[in-house]
């Protein structure tokens, strides 16, 4: 709908992480887990409003410089404020053991964690697919034009969708972070998996992006049981491979790619 | 144009002409009497896994630089640094000191904290005969195989830390199933290898040596192998950002608790990223603030120093980084030169005291030999400073544990 390739997520989810060790260390991690989001939605609307607005007709490669810029400001900024050691993000004592599953044992907070993805992941869908709000969302991305001469005010919408974006970004940074601590480059070092996640799954394709995540995710985990030396490699040869059979990706839509 | 900005202006073109004028006076000045300065390269990670590390190093080298400039500087000459961040990559590594070489004239270069980039940038510096003084490289090889004519390691090698454990490895953590996560590259391999050849002749099984690239971010697939084949000891060979990572996660599988972890190299930053999940874990270090400054009165000097600059006590890295700054100050000054062929004879079996005991330059592979601790993790509600880590529990001189001549694979160049 936006229209708009945000290299700026990773430094979303760094924000996320920085607000949910900081609300967690004092208030507890249900706290740093609703202030997360919260927070870093509200300044992704701030980024949206000031700067992003500006480049919401200019081609790709611009949009592309903007965004990266802004993440290599930000990682700078929480490198200026907090220090670039990386730093633990303690979980409660009830939830940082392992859980018997029977077959083996697995970490509480993980499991925890795989849950409240699939719960988040049918919330979006149920908001885009299921809300009135959700249709207009839906039909700003066949045609802006339209839905604005029918009375749908698709700036808000956009500027909601983007907001609501940068928000998972800071509840996942929040969420992750007990797994993967926090230190200022932890934005860069998702961003692109999560770029290759959205190619193989094809851009604007909500369905795409849960199918690309769990391809991502499983091709990394089994290479590095079977093939370590590959396992960073991995990843990149599945997207060209991918992008060589389906250029716009596996659930892509090829009229979202050109626009 | 009006009288007014007639007025502006001749107010602008005055003071532009007096600004003018006093640049010039001041350049004639700076001309009359230029500043003798020899330019060192700073060539530590800032990014990537190992930036702790390289950061601390470069507060270390910040120090030394500093007090020998107060001191009237090295012959008489004030040191300029130029810095690079490698990002813990070779190839950025060895551009930096390339650039370093080339472009800024550095007579000599030092840094490090991989083993990796530690090894290109050796190649580097033999090839423009430039002194390289490796500072936070770990892996026998940057003494050994990979050995140079231009460089010295201060720092202590894997096998200096493995021979170090041996006890402790067995009475500690026992002959059963060893399972090991190690970092793939030079270093890891080198402290896989050396450990090994350290429990299994005594009747250790290795189970599993799972190898993760460097920057890995999640070890869940190799710490659920670890916790299916239920070893008795898990060896995290990881560092920096990655250890921490690591054995966080361990902990979240549950097998600091039901497996004896060991983590054969680890500094205050790793320690204090991974909080608790240390406290029991054994490791070496070649140098502890806490245990040297209360020891060794050069030592204190340099950690209140160092506190007093940065507000936190020096890692082992930054240790090894402000001795390397002062060996390559007193080097110089015996050779009287910055010529390197007059340096290198000078440095070669060498005798000094600096924040350990006695140590000394090896010739034949250019490996410093001191001393190396064993040391425990403690809890974090026992350290009465964040980065007040763990316990010593041994001190081994450093010629009972180096590689000895004999077995050295090192063909050191004879200029």
């Amino acid at each position: 709908m936006l229209r708009l390739v945000n290299f700026a997520h990773g430094a979303f989810y760094a924000i996320g992480a920085y607000v949910g060790l900081i609300v967690t260390q004092q208030y507890g991690l249900a706290a740093g887990l609703i202030a997360a989001p919260i927070a870093v939605a509200l300044f992704a609307v701030l980024f949206d409003r000031v700067l992003l607005r500006l480049f919401y007709d200019k081609e790709p490669t611009a949009q592309i410089l903007v965004t990266f810029g802004v993440a290599i400001v930000v990682e700078e900024s929480l490198r200026f404020i907090f220090g670039g050691t990386t730093r633990p993000f303690p979980l409660p004592e009830s939830l940082s053991g392992s859980f018997n599953l029977g077959f083996a044992s697995y970490p509480t907070y993980r499991l925890l964690l795989a849950l409240g993805i699939i719960v988040v992941v049918f919330a979006v869908w149920l908001f885009i697919e299921r809300t009135d709000y959700g249709l207009i969302v839906r039909a700003g991305v066949r045609d802006r034009t339209m839905v604005q001469l029918l009375g749908g005010n698709v700036k808000l919408a956009s500027t909601v969708v983007f907001a609501l974006g940068a928000a998972l970004a800071g509840l996942v940074g929040a969420a992750a972070s007990p797994i993967y601590s926090v230190d200022p480059n932890t934005g860069f070092s998702f961003l692109v998996p999560s770029f290759v996640v959205v190619v193989i799954g094809g851009l604007g394709s909500f369905w795409g992006a849960v199918l690309g995540g769990l391809i991502v995710g499983e091709l990394g985990s089994l290479t590095t049981l079977f093939f370590p030396a590959a396992s960073d490699v991995v990843i990149y040869v599945a997207m060209a491979l991918v992008l060589l059979v389906r250029p716009s990706g596996l659930l892509g839509e090829s009229e979202i790619i050109r626009g | 144009m009006n009288k007014d900005d007639l007025t502006i202006g001749r107010g602008r073109f005055i003071a532009g002409g007096l600004a003018a004028t006093a640049a010039t006076f001041a350049s004639i000045n700076v001309i009359a009497a230029p500043q003798k300065t020899v330019v060192v390269g700073l060539n530590v990670p800032q990014t990537g896994p190992y930036s702790d590390q390289g950061t601390d190093q470069l507060r270390a080298y910040r120090l030394a630089i500093s007090e020998i400039n107060a001191h009237g500087g090295v012959m008489g000459m004030q040191i300029q640094e130029s810095v690079g961040d490698d990002t813990t990559k070779a190839p950025v590594a060895v551009e930096n000191a390339r650039r370093m070489i080339e472009r800024d004239g550095a007579v000599m270069i030092t840094g490090g904290s991989s083993t990796g980039t530690a090894i290109a940038v050796s190649g580097l510096c033999q090839e423009k005969k430039t002194i390289f003084m490796a500072a936070l490289t770990h892996g026998d090889e940057t003494t050994d195989i990979n050995c140079h004519y231009h460089t010295f390691r201060r720092y202590n090698t894997a096998h200096m830390s493995a021979q170090a454990l041996a006890k402790t490895l067995l009475t500690k953590y026992g002959t059963g199933r060893w399972f090991h996560i190690t970092a793939d590259y030079a270093w890891g391999h080198s402290v896989y290898d050396n450990l090994v050849a350290v429990v299994e002749p005594k009747g250790a099984k290795t189970v599993a040596n799972v190898l993760t690239p460097l920057t890995t971010t999640d070890f869940s697939s190799a710490l659920s192998q670890a916790q299916a084949a239920k070893p008795d000891v898990l060896v995290i060979t990881q560092f920096g950002k990655d250890m921490v990572a690591c054995l966080n996660q361990a902990a979240s599988f549950g097998l600091t608790k039901s497996t004896k972890i060991l983590v054969p190299l680890a500094d205050e930053y790793m320690a204090k990223g991974v909080g608790d999940n240390i406290d029991g874990v054994v490791t070496t270090a070649p140098f502890y603030w806490k245990y040297h400054s209360d020891k060794y009165p050069a030592a204190k000097k340099f950690v209140d120093a160092f506190m007093k600059a940065n507000g936190t006590p020096p890692s082992n890295g930054a240790e090894c980084a402000y001795v390397d700054m002062y060996q390559w100050k007193a080097g110089i000054e015996r050779a009287g030169s910055f010529d390197p062929s007059k340096f290198i004879p000078k440095m070669e079996g060498y005798h000094f005291t600096a924040t350990k005991g006695p140590e000394y330059w090896r010739a034949f592979d250019h490996q410093g030999i001191n001393s190396v601790l064993v040391m425990e993790g403690v809890p974090v509600k026992d350290r009465e400073n964040p980065f007040a880590f763990a316990k010593v529990l041994e001190e081994h001189q450093g010629d009972a544990v180096a590689i000895p001549q004999a077995s050295t694979k090192c063909k050191i160049e004879s200029a």
